[in-house]
């Protein structure tokens, strides 16, 4: 099967995936109990407000309706409108979504800029002190809470040096990056260990198998011959951790969003839970999966990039 | 500080007092009143507004960080205050509230007459004021913007009830007939639901109105990006000459407490919004910052599901408002910011009456009124909980403690915000908490909605029906004589304390840190600011 053809079929297989994430979210929204008639209301609600109000949203519809309502929507490529905000899910999602695929690229640049060199020296001094050292070290980082270590950092490096803002995410691209470095390197901090340690074992593997040794033979040099032959096969599994940890890596920016106080998606998703602003969760879910399930689909491509052993089926 | 200048410009000033009646004064006994306002705004024991040291200076951009972000600048049906604090920036209203909260001032009206009847009001409306487009404001708008909030059935239309219609007889007048004799007119008026916007809205559709809203106040819209930012900026057009001084006021989202703490700290932002209350002693402390505690409206309750058998027996009520130790909580909670609440209304409400008895911490007449109930030997319960509310959690064991020597075995029922509000609003529990903030300065709306099980809220949904204190609340609601309306609530006040219809908890401050070069910030108690007079120092 060619790679177009590779790719196609996987891109099928994500409708049913992202129908099954709808079905699965609009029926566990909606039966749990809450009201957002009554939340937006308060002490105000009214028995005639509330009513008011669902019929506006189509509250007052039986549950399967409603679904095939969402549905017909989604197919004409229309979300709903926010209960609370009142504009459209999609334009919601659009305004957050930079902030949060800001925050997953620089935490994987960080993670990979932290993890590769100290994995390298880790693997090439096995058992050695410095080894240890770097084995043990960032799984203090894995043991600490993310909402922690965004407040140790920001304690450090923004409000005592000054390098960085005390949160925000910023204006213009040079300050985006400038807001962006502390809730990534929180992030990365999370991420590292499990990312040195595969890559470490991983680059063990290779440093042991006979295609290395024959390239030392031929007298390679040192850094040649980790660069191309090792570090290019050892990364595999650990492109493979990255990609399984991106779904983990969603989920995780939402404590980091909340505590940088960055306007994205994860932030977007916990007010409209508590809010139970449907079209909202339904939209966010939809968008979480799709990009859920791409993640996965490139990790497979680079996967088969990386290795040509690794055919498309 | 406004009023005062007012005052002396105009050469007169309204002031409504708590029962509605206008006081015309001359320009030398409005200075006094207005240096009266003035120094009520700044009394008092816990009130605290940011030292005028100097001269105002024109300019500087002043962030403001809260917890969560707008929901909508639809004035008419949006009932959350970090989206009335902000359109208020926008929006004003022909009458506002007074600093102290205890009346209403003219705004962009400058007086009315009321007919002997009691059922004509003509306003008189303020010359040269101007929208932010620069459109003039007439009494078309007036009429326009005030239908509008009367005829959103799902918002704030209820405040209106009373009126019948509104007239624009010529561009700077504007008639309204009431139904019937209606006390708190002005100080409905004041809400901001009532705030007027342009004709038409100025021929956009209602929805991009509120997208980009555009009124008379001394900002203008600029752009709110969600979960980020809300910015507005100064509004050149504005009628207070000089004023705002400000450039730009934004309004941020940081959901994080210790964030917001650190950007104040850094300099980042000028205002935190309620910093939690285990942070105020250390913040008290910090150079550069002021922590203000500001009288607020806020009042706690232990509601009761009266539906249910236990609590239906007013002996039972009594017991458990007798069993709770209000100095405690405010203790352990508010760490000491507030005070034990004698009455379901707040101090700074017109007509709160601080000699109303109340019920107070005494475990010994508890043990005796439970003794006379229909349920001697104690009963099981349970108590809603918000999950993740640290200050329900801390309350909730309180009376889980409280409440064990009367032989009630409370059970904490731990369930979402959202589904502790539907549950309480459906009558799906047997003890909860709520709290309210006044919306306009006079009792009339809170009353009703505590005390009379047929508006809305079944009162304040516990289903307390008195019908001594429901009449007396009607009898309110049209008697204009200050005296008569001050002895009606006094009655009221002292007989639900009597029928404990809830426990009444305790009375808590708005909690705002700032920047020590925050000039002329004060919150009234009903939560709104004035930021036109607000100036940042060097």
């Amino acid at each position: 099967m060619s790679r177009f053809a590779f790719v196609r079929r996987r891109l099928l297989h994500l409708v049913p995936v992202v129908l099954g994430v709808t079905v699965l979210v609009f029926l566990m929204i909606h039966l749990v109990p809450g009201d957002p008639a009554r939340t937006m209301l308060g002490v105000h609600a009214t028995d005639q407000a509330v009513a008011v109000l669902h019929h506006q949203w189509g509250l007052d519809r039986p549950l399967p309706q409603q679904y095939l309502l969402f549905l017909g929507r989604l197919l004409r490529g229309n979300l709903g409108d926010s209960l609370f905000y009142r504009v459209p899910t999609a334009q919601l999602v659009a305004e957050r979504m930079p902030a949060t695929l800001w925050l997953l690229a620089f935490a994987t640049v960080l993670a990979t800029v932290i993890s590769v060199p100290l994995a390298t020296i880790a693997a090439t001094r096995r058992n050695a002190l410095r080894d240890h050292v770097i084995r043990a070290i960032p799984l203090v980082g894995l043991g600490m809470p993310p909402f922690w270590v965004g407040i140790l950092l920001i304690l450090a490096l923004a409000l005592t040096l000054r390098a960085f803002p005390v949160g925000g995410y910023g204006h213009g691209i040079g300050g985006h990056l400038r807001s962006m470095f502390l809730p990534g390197l929180t992030v990365a901090i999370g991420i590292s260990p499990l990312l040195i340690r595969s890559l470490r074992a991983s680059m063990l593997n290779v440093l042991e198998s006979e295609y290395v040794t024959t390239a030392r033979a031929k007298g390679l040099p040192a850094h040649r011959l980790l660069l191309r032959h090792v570090l290019h096969n050892a990364v595999i599994p650990a492109v493979t951790v990255l990609g399984i940890n991106i779904g983990f890596l969603v989920g995780g920016t939402l404590v980091v969003e909340n505590v940088f106080a960055l306007p994205g998606i994860g932030n977007l998703m916990l007010t409209a839970i508590f809010n139970r602003d449907f079209p909202v969760v339904q939209g966010v879910t939809l968008v979480f999966g799709v990009l859920v399930v791409t993640v996965n689909l490139l990790t497979d491509v680079t996967y088969a990039l990386l290795d040509p052993r690794v055919r498309f089926d | 500080m406004i009023r005062s200048e007012l005052a002396l410009r105009d050469g007169r000033i309204g002031v409504m007092d708590a029962g509605g009646w206008e006081m015309r004064v001359s320009s030398r006994w409005g200075l006094v009143v207005a240096l009266a306002l003035v120094a009520a705004a700044c009394g008092g024991g816990q009130s605290e507004q940011t030292g005028s040291v100097g001269q105002p200076r024109r300019g500087g951009d002043l962030v403001i960080a809260r917890v969560a972000d707008s929901q909508s600048m639809d004035k008419t049906t949006v009932f959350d205050n970090e989206s009335i604090w902000i359109f208020e920036q926008v929006f004003e209203t022909l009458y506002t509230v007074r600093p102290d909260g205890q009346g209403v001032i003219p705004w962009l009206a400058t007086s009315y007459d009321l007919s002997p009847d009691k059922l004509t009001y003509t306003f008189h409306l303020r010359q040269g004021v101007r929208f932010s487009t620069g459109q003039p404001m007439t009494s078309k708008d007036v009429k326009f913007s005030i239908d509008e909030a009367r005829a959103a059935k799902q918002g704030w239309g209820y405040i209106d009830t009373a009126i019948k219609d509104v007239q624009a007889p010529d561009p700077t007048t504007v008639v309204i007939h009431t139904k019937f004799p209606w006390a708190p007119l002005l100080a409905d008026l004041a809400l901001f639901a009532n705030g007027i916007v342009p004709s038409n809205y100025g021929g956009a559709s209602k929805s991009e109105f509120y997208q980009h809203p555009v009124g008379t106040g001394p900002f203008k819209w600029d752009h709110w990006t969600k979960g980020q930012e809300l910015k507005l900026v100064r509004n050149p057009n504005y009628w207070q000459a000089g004023k705002p001084y400000l450039n730009s006021v934004t309004w941020t989202v940081v959901g994080d407490d210790n964030t917001r703490i650190l950007q104040l700290k850094g300099g980042q932002i000028q205002i935190d919004e309620f910093p939690p209350w285990s942070s105020v002693a250390s913040l008290k402390s910090t150079p550069g910052v002021v922590m203000g505690l500001l009288p607020s409206t806020r009042t706690d309750y232990l509601v009761l599901n009266e539906r249910l058998a236990p609590f239906k027996d007013v002996h039972v009520r009594r017991a458990i408002s007798y069993a709770l130790d209000r100095e405690a909580m405010v203790r352990a909670v508010l760490f000491g910011n507030g005070k034990p609440a004698n009455s379901f209304m707040p101090p700074q409400v017109p007509f709160y009456d601080s000699s109303s008895p109340g019920i107070t911490h005494d475990p010994d007449q508890a043990k005796r009124e439970m003794a006379q109930s229909s349920m001697p030997n104690g009963f099981s319960t349970t108590l809603m909980v918000g999950a993740g509310t640290v200050t329900e959690n801390s309350l909730a064991q309180i009376i889980q403690q409280a409440l064990k020597p009367l032989g009630i075995t409370v059970t904490l029922q731990r369930v979402d915000p959202t589904t502790e509000f539907t549950n309480l609003q459906k009558f799906d529990y047997q003890m909860g908490f709520s709290y309210w903030t006044m919306d306009i300065a006079d009792p009339d709306e809170l009353v009703t909605f505590a005390v009379d099980p047929t508006s809305g809220s079944h009162s304040f949904f516990t289903d307390y029906a008195n019908k001594d204190v429901i009449g007396w609340t009607h009898q309110a609601q049209r008697s204009f004589d200050v005296a008569q309306r001050r002895q009606l609530y006094n009655q009221i006040q002292a007989q639900a304390a009597k029928d404990a219809f809830l426990g009444f908890l305790y009375y808590s401050p708005y909690a705002y840190a700032y920047s020590s070069k925050v000039n002329g910030f004060h919150v009234t108690p009903m939560g709104n600011y004035h930021l036109e007079d607000v100036w940042l120092g060097g």
